[in-house]
């Protein structure tokens, strides 16, 4: 059920998945508003699979149905990652075999449609944008950095926000279909990085977006601001239009005075609360950036082709940011995997947590640091690592348990008791 | 010898009584008192008099009873049920007999010792009370030290004395456990030793139950049960009564034992030590009073709720034994992690904490030997859930309010562009399938494999297709036209 362009938007994944289907699959996290399915296509070398120690990755595209380009891009990207793959490119090769690559090239197709359908070349600047409820989904996710900023002043958790969230989500009215199907996906895949591609502007956006003060534009720093700089920068890099110092504003009155070398924190362009960039940080292990990709929201369909080219590189130079930092296993003493337990790193006060396998990527600038992995009922773990900028250093943890170290003293007082049992003929 | 040394106290004893009733007709009790101090130098140097005569009468009452009762009395010293029984209702005797018997010290109640003289000296000599001297310094007021209060070296008749007393008292064999434990750890015995002190505190031991059971006024042949329901009353009411004699031992032995705390406690018998009781909770458990029947021996162990269940659990005539067994084992084994915490070896809450871990496993290893489950069944964890299942949980949902909506969805279908985009789309697949078998055949040739299955891949493929038009992702059109194509290949 869907307009044209839905269709040719399935039509263009359906035929990467024909051409590639070793590579790829074609899931759907959910429906939106009016019932159109909210397609994923994933890419890796075991689809469907996550397999242990390969880190997730996600670009989503198109939230706001007007900004059209980012759609157009990931359709893009997938053709691109399925040819040079099939064309022995080793960068991609070796991209898809260690990476789970997620595209959904639009998170609001009911507003896509009412957009696309607009008369005439020239878009309006908001219709099209909200879902079909008349909801900005990027401002309709839970606000976690409200609590993050009481947290940081009293006291609390510093990760995952969202507590007994499945139910809460579920229950919450105030949130769109998109945006539960969106959480849902977020607490079900452990991704490690993503990016939300938009339109109306071209910079890389960085967290936290919501000001602390609640102003309308401060730098709002997160834990991990050098990171996440970083990150940011390694988009804009490839993109010559994006890291042009002496590009001109998109609009003549535009402040942009907060970019500089084509990337931005969030709160200090503006502040935007609800945001589904800083929802990844704070509700999960997630770290991911806002992409503005173009002046024009919904340019013509012939000016997608150079969009392509300023892109195609950051694209793919994105995804590889993901072998960053540390990473490995934290597992027992048998060896069994210990999910769940956290994963900190001393000096940057945003910890991260397993996955079922009990597997952990941190993502981490080039530097020096003590990582610990702890996990109630165990004895906490601490190791230096350096780490360069890429590719991710593994680091491993074996936990003892609480119930290990008493059983020493157990064993001992089971010899003894067998002792004295003997001896005194029990 | 030991009976020898009784046999000589008793002797010097009406010797020493006849003395002083001839001289307190003078009015020095200066020279009384040097008499009896010559006196007790030729008795022994480390015994008051007061001790003595108190000594005496009581001696003469055991050697009259125990020659009785020792014939009479055959029961096993291991047998744990009958310890129990014969401590539980010899306690309750005892409490009632020492409201009016004079205060006594523990370890002058010297009971005839009948095991092998050469046995005892061999635990004499090895004992260096000079070596240890000075580790002692801090067990002074110990009743369990090695030395009595006034300094002087126990001999080993003491010891066993002390020990098979000790056992009496408290109702529990695992005093002895911790007692030779701790002699073994610090050398003083070898396990062989150990095995004579233990025949010999047993020894001692039951002639302390047979001695007091003539005492008693409640059979020890009564059943357990009935003793437990008759007991618990009687010490109920007779808890204040139960706990002076005790505290009058301490100020005789010049004790400052923190004994007040501990009478309260059954559990912590550590604590004359140093009076640091490690865990309260247990104090709190027996607070109700001494009772020391194997059913209010549970009290201790009902913070090991496993534990207790499974006690529960074997309620039937022949695991009575067991049941007992298993009851002393728990309780030398907190016992024994008390004295870890007494030794610093653990803290007090690791203590807590092993012993929790300890219920814990007991509920385990129940579980799987008895095959009973003492607790609630395991529930799957959250994230056992195959994540295929989860990236397709979306799909199933979606697949479902799909078919609820069908009809719905129907009305939404574009029909014409439908027709016109078909065609369109059957090239662009067609398109993309070609792609893919070029490229396994090179990529199979690249690699040596053999050339690729076509009719296997037709299969895979035909089967996503139904799979993904299933999950709504595409439409059942899309699906045939894909189906198609791979059947004309």
């Amino acid at each position: 059920a869907s307009g044209k362009r839905g269709r040719e938007l399935r039509k263009a994944l359906v035929s990467v998945w024909l051409q590639c289907p070793t590579i790829t699959r074609i899931y759907t996290i959910g429906e939106s508003f009016e019932g159109r399915e909210l397609l994923v296509l994933e890419m890796s070398d075991n689809p469907g699979t996550h397999e242990p120690g390969e880190p997730e990755f996600k670009y989503i595209a198109n939230m706001h149905g007007n900004e059209a380009v980012g759609r157009e891009l990931l359709i893009y990207l997938a053709q691109y990652l399925c040819n040079q793959y099939q064309q022995g490119n080793e960068t991609i090769i070796d991209l898809i075999h260690n990476t789970r690559i997620h595209l959904m090239p639009s998170m609001n197709p009911d507003g896509f449609e009412k957009a696309a359908s607009q008369p005439g070349e020239i878009k309006d600047w908001f219709v099209g944008r909200s879902n079909a409820q008349g909801v900005d989904l990027n401002r309709n996710f839970p606000d976690l950095d409200r609590i993050i900023y009481i947290n940081e002043r009293e006291g609390g958790a510093n990760n995952h926000l969202l507590q007994n969230m499945k139910k809460a989500v579920d229950e919450n009215t105030k949130l769109a279909p998109e945006t539960k199907s969106v959480i849902h996906w977020i607490m079900d895949i452990p991704f490690v990085l993503s990016a939300n591609l938009h339109g109306g502007d071209v910079v890389a956006n960085y967290p936290y977006d919501e000001t602390r003060t609640g102003s309308t534009h401060e730098y709002s720093a997160s834990p991990d601001d050098v990171m996440f700089k970083s990150l940011a920068r390694a988009y804009s890099m490839y993109n010559p239009v994006m890291s042009d110092p002496q590009r001109p504003p998109c609009r003549k009155n535009d402040d942009d005075s907060s970019f500089k070398d084509g990337i931005t924190n969030g709160g200090a362009w503006y502040s935007v609360p609800g945001g589904m960039q800083d929802f990844n940080y704070l509700s999960s292990n997630c770290f991911e950036i806002t992409l503005e990709l173009s002046c024009d929201k919904f340019p013509n369909e012939d000016t997608l082709k150079n969009y392509w080219d300023q892109n195609r590189n950051s694209l793919v130079n994105y995804i590889e940011q993901v072998h960053r930092g540390v990473k490995g296993f934290v597992r027992d003493l048998q060896g069994n995997p210990i999910s769940n337990a956290t994963v900190s790193v001393e000096g940057i006060d945003h910890d991260m947590t397993t996955a079922k396998d009990g597997d952990y990527w941190r993502l981490l600038a080039p530097g020096n640091y003590k990582v610990a992995a702890s996990a109630p009922g165990y004895l906490t773990v601490i190791k230096k690592v350096a780490v360069p900028y890429s590719p991710a250093t593994r680091v491993d943890f074996e936990l003892e348990s609480l119930m290990e170290r008493k059983e020493e003293e157990r064993e001992e007082l089971m010899d003894w008791w067998k002792m004295m049992s003997e001896t005194l003929n029990f | 010898m030991a009976s020898k040394h009784v046999g000589v106290f008793v002797l010097f004893q009406l010797l020493v009584l006849n003395v002083v009733s001839q001289t307190s007709a003078f009015p020095t009790p200066t020279a009384s008192t040097d008499d009896k101090t010559v006196y007790n130098r030729q008795l022994t140097e480390e015994r008051p008099l007061q001790e003595q005569i108190a000594e005496a009468d009581s001696v003469k009452a055991a050697l009259q009873s125990a020659e009785s009762k020792r014939s009479a009395a055959s029961k096993d010293a291991g047998s744990e049920q009958d310890d129990f029984t014969m401590l539980k209702s010899l306690a309750d005797g005892q409490k009632s007999k020492e409201t009016t018997e004079v205060p006594v010290k523990k370890e002058d109640q010297y009971v005839p010792d009948e095991s092998d003289s050469t046995k005892s000296r061999r635990l004499a000599e090895d004992y260096d009370s000079t070596k240890n001297g000075m580790e002692y310094g801090k067990y002074q007021d110990d009743p369990e030290s090695f030395r009595q209060v006034d300094g002087t070296p126990l001999t080993a008749e003491d010891i066993v004395q002390k020990i098979a007393n000790k056992i009496y008292e408290e109702d529990d064999r695992g005093v002895f456990d911790r007692i030779v434990s701790k002699l073994l750890k610090l050398g003083l015995i070898t396990d062989n030793q150990a095995d004579t002190l233990e025949y010999q505190v047993a020894e001692a031991l039951q002639d302390l139950i047979t001695k007091n059971a003539k005492n008693n006024e409640i059979e020890g042949a009564e059943s357990n049960d009935q003793e437990t329901r008759g007991e618990q009353d009687d010490q109920g009411s007779d808890t204040d009564a139960w706990e002076p004699p005790r505290r009058r031992y301490n100020e005789d032995e010049d004790e400052e034992e923190e004994d007040e705390d501990e009478v309260e406690d059954e559990v912590d018998r550590d604590a004359e030590e140093e009076g640091d009781t490690p865990d309260n909770t247990w104090d709190k458990g027996t607070e109700e009073g001494n009772e020391v029947s194997p059913e209010d021996g549970l009290q201790d162990l009902q913070y090991f709720p496993n534990f207790y269940r499974l006690l529960k659990s074997l309620d039937s005539e022949q695991d009575t034994q067991e049941r007992e067994t298993l009851i002393t084992i728990m309780k030398t084994l907190i016992d024994f992690v008390k004295m870890m915490v007494k030794y610093g070896t653990i803290t007090p809450e690791e203590g807590v904490s092993y012993l929790e871990n300890l219920d814990a496993m007991i509920a385990m290893q129940t579980k799987n030997k008895l095959g009973k489950s003492l607790v609630l069944p395991d529930f799957a964890g959250p994230n056992g859930k195959n994540l295929d299942e989860d990236d397709n949980t979306k799909a199933e949902a979606a697949k479902m309010q799909k078919e609820y909506e069908n009809l719905k969805d129907s009305t939404k279908e574009d029909q014409p562009s439908t027709e016109t985009n078909q065609p369109g789309k059957s090239e662009t697949y067609l398109e993309a399938i070609r792609k893919n078998i070029e490229w396994l055949k090179k990529h199979n040739k690249d690699e040596g494999k053999d050339d690729y299955d076509l009719s296997k891949l037709k299969d895979f493929m035909d089967q996503q297709v139904d799979s993904y038009i299933e999950k709504g992702i595409i439409a059942k059109d899309e699906g045939d036209t894909i189906k198609r194509i791979y059947s004309s290949l």
